[in-house]
């Protein structure tokens, strides 16, 4: 991927080698890393207190007339974000920018179609009701905070001064930044299979 | 070293120097710096665990004592087991591996050096949180493992527990990036010609750990979200009435707390792979076997958590595969052991201070292991179970495998960080006073848990035999505090009157001694190359470098190379000082402070004033800025 875009050679006496770049991406990979393993326990949480399924009081089933919305809502912010990308390496910056603009308000959207699904589901369930309540309103809180820190990256990036047109910048930043958005969005494909799906079956 | 050196280092110090000044001090993103730092903190915190230990050994001299109340003892007990585990035992590797890493594979710094000053103040100052609820009369008093149902409000009232998640949450985030900063630095910035097959030892343990701390920190850092909501947020986790599993803290706890066994224990046996040979006048005997045993205790270390939870009533199937996997897990660690046995065996042994603290801890880590078998066995170990054998196993392990190598560390690399040699002879004399003083305190306490003394009471009654046995202990204890003192004393001493180090005092085989003592804030003018596994054993002159290929004195850049082969292949830029990442750390101060109170808007201001220093750190300054259309011309 990042073969392809120009990368600046700085020649020195004899040596010549380009300027690193990949770090960042490096160390997203291992966030992208631990916060797995973040998820892996709030997971493995739910699976260990629904073994107690006969004391959980799951009156209804989640339901799925807004939690598949958001997961469609998602994997278009996602391609939108790619498209972006693709944008930025073509170095099409103008349209890369309108590409993010539009992540960051699909983004918004399905923060707000969450705030609706959360006061559809709080009529009969909230976190104090038991284990099962906490257990949900967590995990969807914890992928709603991880959501909103992905916003606040990409607004990070919408504003960085583009510095160095002909250089791997803003790439460099928008493909970590990308990164971690994609993350987010597999964990909401995630939570929808095992939290709003996983009842039904 | 040709005319032109002299010119080349005073570039390249200007380059490099941290200004000596306030601001300079907070700002700096030295790794050597940082490293001291590091050190000094998390021995300050040994020093501070040590006299609380000292205190309950004192109650616990004689029976039927009662100066300390119950309260303040558990209070003591938990505030002793999380200064040392969590404030000590990681961050003093993490001091060492941060001074070390980038001179042993010569580089110039760190990969992330601001993240690396962050590292370092989130460690500081969630230890201060920590310690402000000692201010408050509120320490947590749970035990370092604080067991619900036990830490819910309803039987721990007060804030204590408050600070105990919340301070553990705070510390994760500097474990966490620092681990992130020493696998891409390991990965990325190792000097030419350094393989994976030839990097030293201490980095597979420390690139080990790191992993280890990726992947288990989370679970710590959700168990304790798990606890403060239901302290606090009126959840219902841990509540089984409710359809809670108070044994969900336990297998996420434990799930975390048996790879940082790890941590703080691998690092440890690679400093000793680095010590031994040296003074063993020869090279490691077996190198590809230290190596790999030490990833597979990382690995193999996710799979044993289930033996601290014997006692809790499993299915058979369970805890037999775990007690397995515990008994595996002493195979890798018995490699190493007759590993290092085998480089003194062949080589010529040099008995100095250092290598006398490098052979306590085998012989202390080899009781601490068998011991710990005992545990692993079911049947014993329910018999065993929350006495105060396991008290005397924790610490053989804890202790023999991390304060022994440490101090072993410390007598053999403070002439690099100082310049100055240590006096032999007090540290010997400070390691047998140590050594007798350790097994004073601790091998009683074996005897007193198979005599069936519990661990954490706060006293016990005459005439069951165990008075005897605690007086040891506690003069034991106070012995081995002698030890300790007798070696800051040697400290302080050799200071001022030590002898100078020179280069390499050792005669030591890696990169790090190649650099001056104390090294310059550049450590070498050319970054070196490798062609062996000890660099400075071999005929090959790593700084050879006629045409000033390797200098870089262009402004702060380090090599950067392939991860497997060592290939150069990328120039690495490298950040100028700055105190963004203090502030950071402090805006995050706020936000956890408040979080424990449940200010809530306080919280807001810290988790804004959190985003805004984490913008202003990120925002390319005007020098980058310049730099990089200077290149667009070079192009």
């Amino acid at each position: 991927m990042i073969a392809t875009t120009v990368v600046p050679v700085r020649r020195r006496r004899g040596i010549s080698v380009p300027i690193e770049t990949e770090r960042g991406t490096f160390a997203m990979r291992l966030v992208i890393l631990t916060e797995s393993f973040l998820f892996i326990a709030l997971f493995a949480s739910y699976f260990m207190l629904a073994s107690n399924k006969e004391r959980w009081r799951i009156e209804e089933l989640p339901k799925l007339n807004f939690a598949i919305p958001m997961l469609f809502v998602l994997i278009v912010s996602s391609l939108v974000l790619h498209w972006g990308e693709l944008q930025v390496k073509n170095r099409r910056y103008a349209a890369a920018r309108i590409a993010l603009a539009l992540t960051i308000l699909i983004g918004l959207g399905f923060l707000t179609l969450q705030a609706f699904e959360y006061s559809a589901h709080w009529e009969h369930l909230t976190p104090y009701t038991d284990s099962y309540g906490s257990i949900f309103y967590t995990i969807t809180t914890f992928h709603a905070a991880h959501l909103i820190v992905g916003l606040l990256i990409l607004a990070y990036v919408l504003v960085l001064p583009r510095y160095a047109p002909a250089l791997e910048s803003p790439y460099r930043p928008f493909h970590v930044a990308a990164m971690y958005w994609h993350f987010v969005d597999v964990i909401w494909i995630v939570v929808v299979a095992i939290l709003y799906i996983g009842p039904h079956l | 070293m040709s005319a032109g050196t002299t010119a080349v280092r005073q570039r390249l110090q200007e380059i490099w120097e941290t200004p000596k000044t306030v601001y300079g001090w907070l700002s700096t993103v030295d790794h050597k710096e940082i490293g001291h730092r590091y050190l000094a903190t998390a021995f300050i915190f040994l020093i501070i665990g040590g006299v609380e230990a000292l205190i309950m050994r004192i109650q616990l001299a004689r029976s039927d004592q009662s100066w300390l109340t119950p309260e303040a003892y558990d209070q003591l007990f938990t505030m002793h087991g999380m200064t040392m585990i969590f404030w000590y035992a990681a961050p003093i590797l993490s001091g060492f591996a941060n001074y070390l890493i980038p001179l042993m594979i010569g580089a110039r710094d760190m990969a992330f050096p601001r993240l690396n000053a962050f590292s370092y103040w989130t460690f500081v100052l969630s230890g201060i949180l920590l310690y402000l609820s000692a201010c408050l009369g509120q320490s947590p008093h749970g035990g370092w493992f604080a067991y619900v149902p036990y830490t819910s409000t309803r039987y721990s009232p007060g804030f204590g527990m408050d600070f105990y998640a919340l301070a553990l949450i705070f510390l994760t985030i500097s474990t966490t990036v620092g681990a992130i900063n020493f696998i891409v630095s390991i990965f990325r910035l190792r000097a030419p010609g350094m393989t994976i097959s030839r990097m030293p030892l201490f980095l597979y343990s420390t690139l080990t750990i790191s992993f280890a701390i990726l992947m288990s920190l989370p679970a710590l850092t959700v168990d304790c979200v798990f606890l403060e909501l239901d302290r606090r947020w009126g959840t219902h986790f841990f509540d089984s009435r409710l359809g809670g599993e108070p044994l969900l803290w336990q297998q996420l706890f434990w799930f975390f707390g048996h790879p940082w066994v790890y941590v703080v224990f691998l690092p440890a046996t690679g400093m000793a792979s680095m010590i031994i040979p040296v003074f063993s006048r020869r090279p490691i005997v077996g190198y590809p076997f230290v190596a790999i045993s030490t990833v597979l205790t990382g690995v193999v270390g996710f799979g044993v958590w289930l033996h601290h939870m014997f006692a809790v009533g499993m299915s058979d199937i369970a805890m037999s595969f775990f007690s397995a996997g515990s008994m595996t897990i002493s195979i890798f660690s018995a490699v190493q052991v007759f590993c290092w046995i085998a480089t003194i065996w062949k080589g010529r042994p040099v008995p100095t201070a250092a290598m006398h603290f490098a052979m306590g801890f085998l012989a202390l880590l080899v009781i601490g292991g068998l011991n710990g078998i005992f545990t692993a066995i079911i049947p014993v170990d329910w018999q065993v179970h929350d006495t105060y054998f396991i008290v005397a196993h924790l610490h053989y392990v804890l202790i023999g495998a991390n304060v022994f190598p440490v101090f072993a560390a410390f007598y053999y690399w403070l002439p690099k960080m100082t310049g100055r040699m240590l006096n032999e002879r007090l540290g010997k004399w400070s390691f047998w006073v140590m050594f007798i003083g350790f097994n004073l305190a601790f091998f009683p306490m074996h005897l007193a848990g198979l005599g069936g003394m519990p661990r954490r009471i706060y006293t016990y009654p005459a005439g069951l035999g165990l008075d005897g046995l605690n007086m040891t202990a506690t003069v034991g204890a106070f012995i081995f505090g002698t030890g300790i003192l007798l070696s800051i004393i040697n400290f302080f001493q050799s200071l001022r009157t030590g002898a100078l180090a020179g280069k390499n005092p050792w005669n030591a085989d890696s990169l790090e001694w190649e650099t001056d003592s104390p090294p310059a804030s550049y450590a070498t003018v050319h970054i070196p190359t490798v062609v062996s596994r000890h660099p400075l054993w071999d005929d090959h002159d790593e700084e050879y470098d006629p045409e000033n290929e390797r200098v870089f004195d262009e402004g702060r850049e380090t090599l950067s190379t392939t991860w497997l082969d060592g290939e150069p292949q990328s120039i690495m830029k490298m950040p100028e000082d700055t105190i963004s990442p203090l502030l950071v750390a402090l805006a995050l101060m706020l936000l956890f402070a408040a979080l424990i109170f449940q200010w809530m808007w306080v919280a807001l201001a810290g988790a804004l004033a959190t985003l805004f220093a984490g913008y202003f750190w990120l925002w390319p300054t005007p020098a980058e800025k310049l730099e990089h259309e200077l290149e667009v011309e070079l192009i």
